[in-house]
């Protein structure tokens, strides 16, 4: 196996160290094989047979293609499925067909190694009080338990691996979590040393390029990183799924949402007081951390629906508003009892704005049942609610200027009721239904989502 | 007796760059001007560039645009803006 740079001797050597690559890496300085072999883009990938012939090629990066050849090679797969990047992506322009302006090429992208710097020591000063120190230096406006080398070390015997592996680049200033920082954070967080467990896959999932954190973290929006988790490990740590669920009910749900801002505070760099500029913030940005009610749900749970088996527990990221609550005591039919969270659903991002967000349903159980016993599957009420939520053309008159409006020429008519409308949502598949929360009350919750799709911001789902 | 700890903050290290040296003039000069794509990014840019070129007398006026403003401008987009002598960042609600 042999690799091939078009980046000078300095970006490719510092390349290859940081990495470490357990094979040969060449430069190809005037873009002569670059130029044979016809790359469009970087990375490409050759297959060559022993006589030179090409036997497969591929642009970009692609992880199922990788995998393929190295199944060609007789060699395991190389590329993991949930490592924090995504499954593919087109690549960048090959070097040799890029525009050149005084001979000058564009600065080779900074990617670090495999293997962070161990953190430093810090030295409270003699007569000053841990806790204080610790709350004015790293806290979130909470007091915060001080990060001792001690109670690290016992927090990472809740991690495979060594503790300077780098588990993500958190953005927006791509500071590098290894796994003792993120162990730090958890100390300080009051995370018992098995939530690194769940933990370290968050991190991954958090730096997924699709749901752009970088954007999550600096956009004047409400939104932040909402953590669901599903699966056996809601029992074995003791995540709190019934009642109260978005609120202080539980060790696991709290620790595990307040670990993972203090991660993107004090790793990610996205400050409150500085880089994150969210004009009225969310109360979430504490902590903001649900499981799903999987006894309680009549359907497949959430993490099933989104590919993985009933035993596998996983976690799920998706940019979110604050909960909406929707009331709904009296209604004795699916039809009613979602007419009535379809309307809280016309409203998110704004009420004239469609296709711009998606959404989050919460059911409760009680709604949840009553859906279901009508014989309902739960595809069957996310495309009920799909046909039913729209925003009536009446809404635009006499406010052209106004959000959404503008956008109105690329909106979807529909009739709802014998009303024109125009459609709130892109797709059914823009509302994803959870059932959460207590067995009693006919409360349910709609959370509306930042910019959705590629875009902006995708859903991850990760396995733990 | 002092308490020691591990540094939670980010330590990772960054390059340092040099902002080029401010223009005396704008006049001759190519300026950039980098849409967001924000709706009424274009206006203001339009706005922008008529007082560039009348009132500045800027030699050349480079329009960009970024594929959404959810996301960090792609490489392929701060290529069109090199040569600029200044570029301009735009965002409107």
């Amino acid at each position: 196996m042999i690799g091939i740079s078009q980046d000078d001797d300095v970006a490719t050597n510092a390349f290859v160290r940081q990495l470490a690559t357990a094979f040969t890496v060449q430069r190809d300085p005037d873009f002569v094989l670059s130029r044979a072999f016809d790359v469009s883009f970087v990375p490409s990938l050759f297959l060559l047979g022993p006589d030179g012939r090409v036997l497969r090629s591929h642009f970009g990066f692609d992880k199922s293609v990788l995998n393929e050849m190295a199944g060609q090679l007789q060699c395991p797969p190389v590329a993991e499925e949930f490592d924090g990047v995504p499954h593919s992506k087109p690549g960048c322009m090959s070097r040799h067909l890029e525009p050149q302006v005084d001979g000058e090429c564009a600065p080779a992208p900074v990617i670090g190694s495999a293997r962070g710097v161990p953190a430093s020591i810090m030295e409270i000063p003699d007569g000053e009080d841990p806790f204080e120190y610790c709350f004015r230096t790293f806290g979130d406006g909470l007091p915060v338990i001080p990060p001792t080398p001690t109670r690290i070390a016992l927090m990472l015997n809740g991690a495979a691996g060594d503790r300077n592996n780098v588990i993500g680049r958190v953005p927006p200033c791509y500071g590098e979590a290894t796994a003792e920082k993120i162990a730090a954070n958890a100390v300080m967080a009051g995370c018992v040393p098995d939530m690194m467990r769940v933990l370290l896959p968050l991190v991954r999932a958090m730096c997924d390029e699709r749901l752009n954190l970088h954007g999550v973290q600096a956009t004047t929006h409400f939104a932040a990183p909402l953590v669901i988790i599903n699966g056996p490990i809601r029992n074995e740590l003791d995540f709190a799924y019934r009642q109260n669920i978005f609120s202080n009910v539980a060790r696991a749900n709290s620790t595990l949402g307040r670990a993972l801002q203090l991660i993107l505070l004090n790793i990610g760099g996205a400050r409150p007081d500085g880089i994150d500029m969210s004009t009225l913030g969310n109360p979430g940005k504490f902590s903001y951390c649900i499981a799903e009610h999987e006894e309680a749900n009549p359907w497949e749970p959430f993490h099933v629906e989104r590919g993985f088996n009933y035993q596998q527990s996983a976690l799920t990221l998706f940019a979110a508003e604050a909960p909406h609550g929707v009331s709904e005591h009296t209604a004795r039919t699916p039809e009613q009892v979602l007419k009535s969270i379809s309307y809280a659903l016309a409203t998110v991002w704004t009420y004239r704005l469609c296709l711009g967000s998606d959404a989050l349903v919460v059911l409760s159980p009680e709604h949840a049942h009553t859906i279901h016993r009508a014989g309902w599957s739960k595809q069957q009420a996310r495309d009920f609610l799909f046909e039913h939520t729209g925003v009536p053309l009446r809404a635009y008159e006499g406010a052209p200027d106004a959000e959404g409006s503008q956008m109105a020429a690329k909106y979807k008519e529909i009739l709802i009721d014998g009303e024109r409308c125009f459609q709130k949502f892109r797709s059914a598949e823009s509302i994803r239904i959870l059932v959460a929360g207590g067995t009693a009350g006919k409360f349910s919750a709609v959370i509306g989502s930042w910019v959705a799709g590629p875009r902006g911001s995708e859903m991850v789902t990760y396995p733990i | 007796m002092s308490v020691k700890l591990i540094n939670p903050m980010n330590e990772t290290p960054v390059r340092v760059s040099v902002p080029p040296a401010r223009l005396r003039s704008l006049e001759g000069k190519t300026v950039g001007l980098l849409d967001i794509s924000k709706t009424g990014g274009n206006l203001f840019l339009d706005r922008l560039e008529q007082l560039l070129r009348e009132q500045f007398h800027v030699a050349n006026v480079v329009r960009a645009m970024k594929p959404t403003f959810a996301k960090p401008v792609p490489q392929v987009i701060i290529e069109q803006l090199r040569g600029a002598d200044a570029v301009v960042e735009a965002l409107a609600d």
